[in-house]
């Protein structure tokens, strides 16, 4: 209808800032999606990059469900699995080298070379490939702590006999890293299981993947595609602190993505509705004049679509504009360069779909409130009667709490997975908001009782005006209970993960220097054994020292489960480098002594192993039962692991070597250190590190994922901020009449300053208020959501700082968000304000 | 012939679900109106005159009793229904004029057309023709900020007449204007009922201007105190309303 249109482009004409803000806040919500979506993405690339440093080549593996070696007929075929980009089959064996009258106890590993190096998955630093039963290929690394060469003889001792290989090739260490676990002789798979009675039998086989696959679908299909005596999982050891970083940092991001949705939909919602409630009178003289519901509820929706889409196009572009600096600091605070804006494809169709669908899905409430507007409101000059809290409301708090709760305990028992808390959390800070327009006018009174007695007519004008229309007031402050909520609730979770992986690295690392292999500090690196006792031999015989403990570690099996194995010394003048769940630590160390072992949580909730059980534990095909004493709260291999004392797990899986060795100096020699220690790491080709090098190793890397929630997080505000900004604005438009009749009737410029800045900064104070309500709720909801991937419970800790800076942000915003408008209002023409219809 | 006719007609305000006392504004008015008449419901204010009229015009739902408009029970149509015979069988005029501020005047007259689907072609021409027998075609373009209030309201007339209804309700449509205009829209309205059989129903405080109307319907308490035929002696001094 031409009419209709024509009415629409009059009164956009007429109100042009009514119609620009109601864009606007689409532009806002949509820019706030797209910037998040993109931010998100580059964090989750970032993440990506950052897992493939410290995992080398991502991968999965095949093995036996019961454990051992199993027929390499039954593997079926994989490389055509979407992602895959190699399968490899692994064969390994532990075995004694003798070089001339030395014997070297290693790890032997059989695979195919030739391919390997073709699919650039070997890297050779010399020689060539080992092809036949008498071809070795050594680690160059331990090839040159035994001082052997190219073309030298090794005796290699197997099941079957005895065999004087020649070295053909040295490969380099990193390139081992990721297949080789903790080996260092390559031997052909055909040759290494004929000397070990076993031909035709692997160990496991794993697939290679693509940099870009996705594991978790890949596992799926290639899980799907085993016989039943084979299962497909997750290397452990190798990756899985990076993994887990990403799994809690993908469950970080999934949250802000969705509260910046739930966000957006605020922002948007409160606009249409203040745009519709700002035209009732001329609603209902439509109704007057005839115009049935339906046409209202079409003229109400096609507007929210027109300006949908205006502000869907504007947000898109200002989200992609805002998210290149926002993508680039995350890229360079997680030192992945690559990971810079990632635009999705899909990014700004879906925006633009996204901007309109939520535009007209909001104005439908609105739509419906002008389809029941009572034709006699547009005959009364006076303003609609203030309005109650509808009950629907409450009913949708109470249904959404109830629903919430509901999804988090079948998380807490492990019913459901831990993704699932995150739209559990989201619908519990929705059942906050809801429940906003309950608890916003006791509060507002309150609020208003600290204002001093010469601002009282303010005061008691912005009270009136805050709760003449409590829906509303509640969308507005939803938009600062979300930004509160949001910044205090994963505060407080960020500050704790940090705290406590900080803490344990502090107890897991307490040592003046640290010796490692090349690349990285993690437990859960696998290390080349033997050439590390060799350097612990030199290290224990440095002079000046206090103590040196080594860590060894393997990957084994638990029950079925991967997890990884972790020798270590454990010193009696030192603190148990470990906690222990429920157990005195003088129990824990005693029973490790006796020959029993640790569980970390996770593995124990994967696996339901409890302390006191007796397990069996399978390292490189060896199966030993071993007793459980206690549990521990361990990040190492994100919890999946054993620890047991390193005379223990020589004894029983013949773990000797340490991969990390961790020195402390008699006090005030640790500096005198450096240099032999220096000597040492350069002999082994190993990694000297002081304490304070391996925490901001650390730090970096847990700072580059937190700093990338924080970004987005300040993001949310940011969005939060001009949500509310808009609002205050479409606010003082719609009451223009108002503050027009106040300035008539004499109150000063200053007063209606005053007046709409105390409007805000009450509604700011009562957001703040619920919002920190729902923060520690939300910090509550995030802690027992990550019990079940903890498998023990956390403590919840209350920082203050987190708290006071999210609300002196809110106030300050609001504050801020309501001075324009205000000074705005203060010089409105009066003669027009009055008149205005 | 009767256009409109009420049985028992009451309207109570305040009474709530459980039966309350509330205030009765309306008290069982039985009233028959005929076609080409010219009614004025006077009353002082409160009495329940322009209540009445809101009934009358489906703009409030009585709380008893019957509003038969052209033998149709009004309290018997939902909404929508409601919707569609303010559209096509009732023209309000308003002490206010209630242009939309937004739209021209041939496009405010044309609304109740447009709204029923006619074509925007058709809807002007017959709005022009509207404004054309109130004598504002010559104004038909400007906006209801750029017009006088007597021109509104002539303007306002032309669009309760547009759709050709079966009854014009018109309530205090002197009210807000002087004496000049207030004579002016009197005369018209008088005019459309002598020349067009037009049935009017015009509710006013004002003697002078209930004066030219054929029957005078007197209303206190909310109950009819007289009901007086009589041939009007025309529009000779309305005193007009304030603004």
């Amino acid at each position: 209808m031409i009419t209709f249109g024509r009415l629409l482009l009059r009164q956009w004409r007429n109100r042009p800032g009514r119609a620009l803000a109601t864009a606007a806040s689409v532009a806002v919500a949509v820019g706030a999606v797209v910037a998040t979506w993109v931010a998100a993405d580059a964090s989750r690339a970032g993440y990506r990059r950052l897992t493939e440093t410290v995992e080398g080549v991502p991968s999965i593996d095949v093995l036996a469900r019961g454990g051992g070696r199993f027929d390499v007929e039954k593997l079926p075929a994989l490389a055509d699995v979407s992602g895959v980009r190699a399968v490899v089959p692994l064969f390994y064996r532990p075995t004694i080298l003798r070089i001339g009258s030395k014997r070297v106890r290693e790890i032997a590993v059989g695979v195919d070379a030739e391919t390997l190096v073709s699919l650039g998955l070997l890297t050779l630093t010399s020689g060539r490939p080992c092809l036949g039963p008498d071809e070795v290929v050594l680690d160059t690394a331990l090839a040159a702590s035994l001082g052997m060469r190219l073309g030298d003889d090794v005796l290699f001792f197997a099941r079957r006999r005895v065999s004087r290989l020649e070295i053909v090739g040295l490969a380099e260490s990193k390139s081992m890293r990721w297949f080789a676990e903790g080996a260092g002789v390559i031997v052909d798979i055909a040759a290494l299981a004929d000397m070990s009675l076993a031909l035709g039998f692997i160990d496991r086989a794993r697939v290679v993947l693509e940099p870009q696959a996705s594991r978790p679908h890949a596992l799926e299909e290639i899980g799907r595609r085993l016989p039943a005596e084979l299962l497909a999982e997750i290397p452990a050891g190798r990756s899985s602190m990076a993994e887990d970083v990403l799994h809690s940092a993908n469950l970080g991001l999934d949250f802000v993505t969705g509260l910046t949705m739930a966000m957006a939909w605020f922002i948007v919602g409160n606009a249409m509705l203040m745009n519709v409630t700002e035209r009732r009178r001329g609603f209902s003289l439509l109704r007057l004049l005839g115009a049935t519901g339906r046409q209202v509820r079409i003229f109400v929706t096609s507007e929210a679509a027109i300006l949908g889409a205006v502000g869907a196009v504007v947000g898109a572009a200002v989200g992609l504009v805002a998210a290149g600096p926002i993508a680039a600091g995350i890229s360079q605070t997680l030192q992945a360069p690559d990971a810079a804006l990632v635009v999705h494809p899909l990014i700004v169709p879906l925006a633009l779909i996204l901007g309109t669908a939520i535009a007209v899905a909001a104005a439908w409430w609105p739509a419906q409130e002008a389809t029941a507007v009572d034709p006699l409101e547009g005959l009364s000059q006076a303003p609609p009667p203030p309005r109650g809290v509808p009950l629907r409301f409450v009913t949708l708090a109470v249904g959404l709490w109830i629903v919430a709760a509901s999804i988090m305990a079948l998380v807490l028992t492990e019913r459901l997975p831990p993704q699932a808390a995150v739209p559990a959390g989201i619908m519990m800070l929705l059942a906050f908001v809801a429940t906003t327009p309950v608890m916003l006018p006791p509060l507002a009174r309150a609020l208003a009782a600290f204002i001093p007695h010469r601002w009282r007519i303010e005061g008691t004008l912005a009270v009136e005006h805050i709760l003449r229309q409590p829906v509303r007031t509640a969308l507005t402050t939803g938009v600062l209970v979300v930004a509160v909520s949001n910044g205090i609730g994963l505060g407080h979770a960020i500050r704790d993960n940090v705290d406590n992986v900080r803490g344990w690295y502090g107890r897991m690392m307490r040592a003046d220097w640290l010796l490692t292999h090349a690349g990285m500090i993690s437990a859960a690196a696998a290390g080349e054994g033997p050439k590390t006792k060799t350097a612990e031999e030199e290290v224990r015989s440095l002079p000046g020292l206090q103590s040196v403990e080594g860590i060894g570690v393997a990957t084994g099996r638990v029950a079925g489960q991967a997890c990884v194995v972790v020798a270590r010394d454990i010193s009696a003048d030192k603190p148990l480098p470990l906690e222990p769940v429920e157990a005195p630590e003088a129990d824990v160390r005693q029973a490790l002594a006796r020959g029993e072992a640790v569980a970390g949580t996770v593995l124990a909730r994967r696996t339901g192993i409890k302390p006191g059980d007796v397990v069996a534990v399978e390292v490189f095909g060896r199966s030993t039962k071993v007793r459980i004493a206690a549990l521990v709260v361990d990040y190492t291999s994100g919890g999946s692991s054993i620890h047991l004392d390193r005379a223990t797990a020589r004894r029983l899986f013949g773990i000797a070597a340490a991969d990390i060795l961790l020195v402390t100096a008699e006090p005030g020699r640790a500096a005198a250190l450096r240099e032999p220690l220096a000597a040492i790491a350069d002999t082994h080709a190993m990694l000297l590190r002081s304490f304070g090098d391996v925490r901001a190793f650390i730090d970096s890397i847990v700072n580059g994922v937190v700093g990338s929630l924080w970004a987005i997080l300040g993001l949310g505000f940011v969005v939060g901020s001009l949500g509310v900004a808009n609002t205050v604005t479409m606010h003082v438009l719609e009451k223009k009449r108002v503050l027009g009749l106040l300035r008539v009737v004499g109150m000063t410029s200053g007063q209606v300053t005053r007046m709409v800045v105390l409007e805000s900064l009450i509604l700011g104070l009562s957001g703040s208020l619920i919002g920190l309500l729902g923060g520690v709720t939300t910090a509550l909801f995030i802690q027992l959501a990550s019990q079940p991937l903890l498998g023990h419970p956390t403590s919840l800790s209350f920082h203050p700082g987190i708290v006071a800076a999210n609300l002196a942000a809110a106030l300050a915003v609001t504050t801020l968000a309501a001075w324009l408008p205000a000074r705005r209002a203060a010089r409105l023409d009066l003669l027009e304000a009055v008149s205005s219809e | 012939m009767s256009i409109l006719r009420t049985e028992h007609l009451e309207k109570k305000f305040g009474a709530g679900n459980q039966g309350g006392a509330g205030v009765v504004a309306v008290c069982g008015i039985d009233l028959t109106i005929g076609g080409g008449e010219f009614v004025a419901i006077t009353g002082a204010s409160g009495s329940g005159k322009s209540t009445l009229l809101h009934m009358l015009g489906g703009i409030t739902r009585p709380t008893a009793g019957r509003v038969l408009l052209e033998g149709v029970d009004l309290a018997s149509l939902d909404d929508d229904a409601l919707a569609l015979v303010r559209r096509r069988r009732i023209g309000f005029v308003f002490q206010r004029y209630n242009l939309l501020p937004e739209l021209s005047l041939v496009e405010n007259v044309s609304l109740p057309l447009v709204l029923d689907g006619m074509s925007d072609a058709r809807a002007d021409e017959a709005a022009l023709a509207a404004l054309e027998t109130v004598g504002m075609e010559h104004r038909a373009r400007h906006r209801p900020d750029e017009l006088s209030g007597g021109e509104q309201q002539r303007g306002a007339i032309a669009r309760a007449l547009v759709a050709k209804p079966a009854i014009v309700l018109a309530d205090e449509p002197t009210g807000a204007l002087d004496s000049v205009n207030s004579r002016r829209v009197v005369e018209l309205l008088e005019r459309l009922v002598a020349e067009r059989g037009q049935t009017v129903i015009l509710v006013t405080h004002d003697a002078g201007v209930a004066a030219a109307a054929i029957r005078t319907i007197r209303i206190q308490d909310g109950r009819i105190e007289s009901d007086t035929h009589g041939v009007p002696h025309g529009l000779h001094t309305p005193t007009g309303g304030g603004a």
